[in-house]
């Protein structure tokens, strides 16, 4: 008897701080891994886990398929941003942006392949990187964050090749216009801006802020979340969801959302935000709100669509924010379960 | 003894219609397993079919909406019909103005150099006037020299 209490102490604490790490976690961004039959989740503690969504969407998945496959700590800070090339699982946050193969992660050797820090102008504090963009027609990366800067990073070589600069605060979301190979920025100084990558300049500035359509001035200026389909723009967070024209820079549709929107994306004829609620919103592009399917975070930061041509028995909207879960959205109407780490 | 022999013998009938009966039912059975086979294959490839033309029907209404989202823009801004017919109005106008702006000009013009012809006229004519005066005065003063002059 004396014996089993004397065991009980240190578990109890074990399991008291693994609880209580679960309850205060915030998963900030995921990323589908290239067959996309696997997804990758980074939380506020550094930690990435990778999920099997085959294994917990098939028809005998039990309940430890909802657990991640394998969990390693990758940054010592959060991990705001994720992006997959062919190969390699991109992760960024602390200031460094370190490179990940997907084939090792996948067999549970977690070692990381590269890393690389773009060069910052202090050397002092190093600023976070709050987005990853893939450049597929350049095979660049492009990273974004506290120091208002953007840098592209070549992925070949890892040269940092350019730095744009016109944000006069930091940065908070990236979205790639393909047709003009543009790349959009939003921050915290509340303007859109369009950068055109082979001169390396400022191309067309949105103020949106200064639109009275939108802006909402009890929230802020920033803005959270970009979404662009080569013609048209979305995007929110302190103003108004607003879907804009770009060659006009006029706003369109504003989509009547109180709630600052963090992530935004367009889908198929819909648009889909989700923000500081509980639910995905699914948006018409003439206003009208569609659906709201509530998930199991209290606040949702990032939305994932896993349309790897690969898989297409794992097409799945997977949602995570606030908490140590993860949603996954078999069909758009509804939460089908939830995955958790 | 003949009657278990005849007994045997339908019983054994019996039996071979059964086996023969059971033989067409399974061929039956095949027969509408494929048929249904067919049909699931068929319905596969129109749901295929339908899923793609309810991606084109999405593709379809979603150019739609952001047609009507542009309309709805573009309609605040007042028509274009309207602003150039407004614009030849003004133009008309400004036409206008200008041309009495030249006439009033001109006239302006004219009565000042009238004016101008009249006050010098006015000046030659005080000025012979003087001159007039000058000489009348001068003459007076000849004539009272002139009879001071005898007197003595």
């Amino acid at each position: 008897m004396e014996r089993a209490v004397l065991h009980a102490v240190p578990l109890g604490q074990m399991e008291v701080f693994q609880a209580l790490q679960r309850l205060h976690m915030t998963i900030f961004s995921q990323s589908v891994s290239p067959c996309g039959k696997f997804l990758a989740a980074g939380n506020n503690y550094g930690q990435i886990a990778i999920f099997s969504l085959s294994a917990a969407l098939s028809s005998e998945a039990k309940e430890e398929s909802k657990k991640p496959m394998v969990t390693f700590q990758a940054h010592d800070g959060p991990v705001y941003s994720m992006v997959s090339t062919d190969r390699h699982l991109l992760s960024a946050g602390d200031g460094e942006v370190k490179a990940w193969l997907w084939a090792e992660i996948l067999k549970k050797g977690c070692k990381e392949l590269w890393r690389r820090q773009p060069p910052y102008r202090t050397s002092l504090e190093v600023p976070e990187i709050n987005a990853l963009l893939l450049v597929p027609k350049e095979n660049s990366l492009i990273l974004a964050g506290g120091d208002c800067q953007l840098h592209s990073m070549d992925l070949e070589t890892g040269t940092f090749m350019r730095a744009l600069r016109g944000h006069t605060d930091y940065i908070h979301c990236l979205a790639l216009r393909e047709r003009s190979p543009e790349v959009l920025s939003g921050g915290e100084d509340g303007a859109v801006r369009l950068w055109d990558l082979r001169t390396a300049k400022e191309v067309q500035t949105i103020e949106v802020y200064k639109h009275e359509e939108c802006s909402r001035p009890h929230n802020g200026r920033w803005i959270g979340c970009l979404a662009t389909d080569s013609d048209w723009m979305v995007c929110g967070g302190g103003p108004a969801l607003t879907l804009w024209h770009l060659r006009s820079s006029t706003p369109t549709t504003v989509f009547p959302m109180r709630a600052p929107q963090k992530h935004v994306t367009f889908y198929q004829d819909l648009i889909l935000s989700a923000g500081q609620g509980r639910c995905v919103n699914q948006w018409q592009l003439s206003g009208e709100l569609k659906a709201q399917v509530p998930g199991s975070s209290p606040g949702l930061l990032s939305l994932s669509l896993n349309q790897q041509p690969a898989a297409p028995e794992c097409k799945v909207l997977t949602a995570a924010g606030n908490s140590c879960r993860v949603d996954v959205f078999t069909n758009l109407g509804y939460r089908a379960f939830s995955l958790s780490f | 003894m003949l009657s278990t022999l005849s007994q045997c013998e339908f019983s054994m009938g019996k039996t071979l219609l059964v086996y023969d009966m059971n033989l067409r039912e399974m061929e039956n059975y095949e027969k509408i397993y494929k048929e249904i086979e067919c049909s699931i294959a068929g319905a596969h490839e129109k749901i295929a079919e339908c899923k793609k033309q309810i991606l084109q029907a999405k593709r379809i209404r979603k150019n739609r909406q952001e047609y009507d989202a542009l309309a709805k823009v573009i309609q605040h801004h007042p028509d274009r019909h309207e602003t150039l017919k407004e614009l030849e109005a003004l133009g008309k106008e400004l036409e206008h103005l200008s041309h009495i702006k030249e006439s009033v000009e001109d006239k302006l013009e004219l009565r000042r150099k009238q004016f101008h012809v009249l006050l010098s006229t006015i000046h030659e004519l005080q000025q012979t006037l003087e001159n007039d005066e000058k000489l009348s005065e001068v003459e007076e003063a000849q004539e009272t020299s002139m009879e001071t002059d005898p007197k003595p």
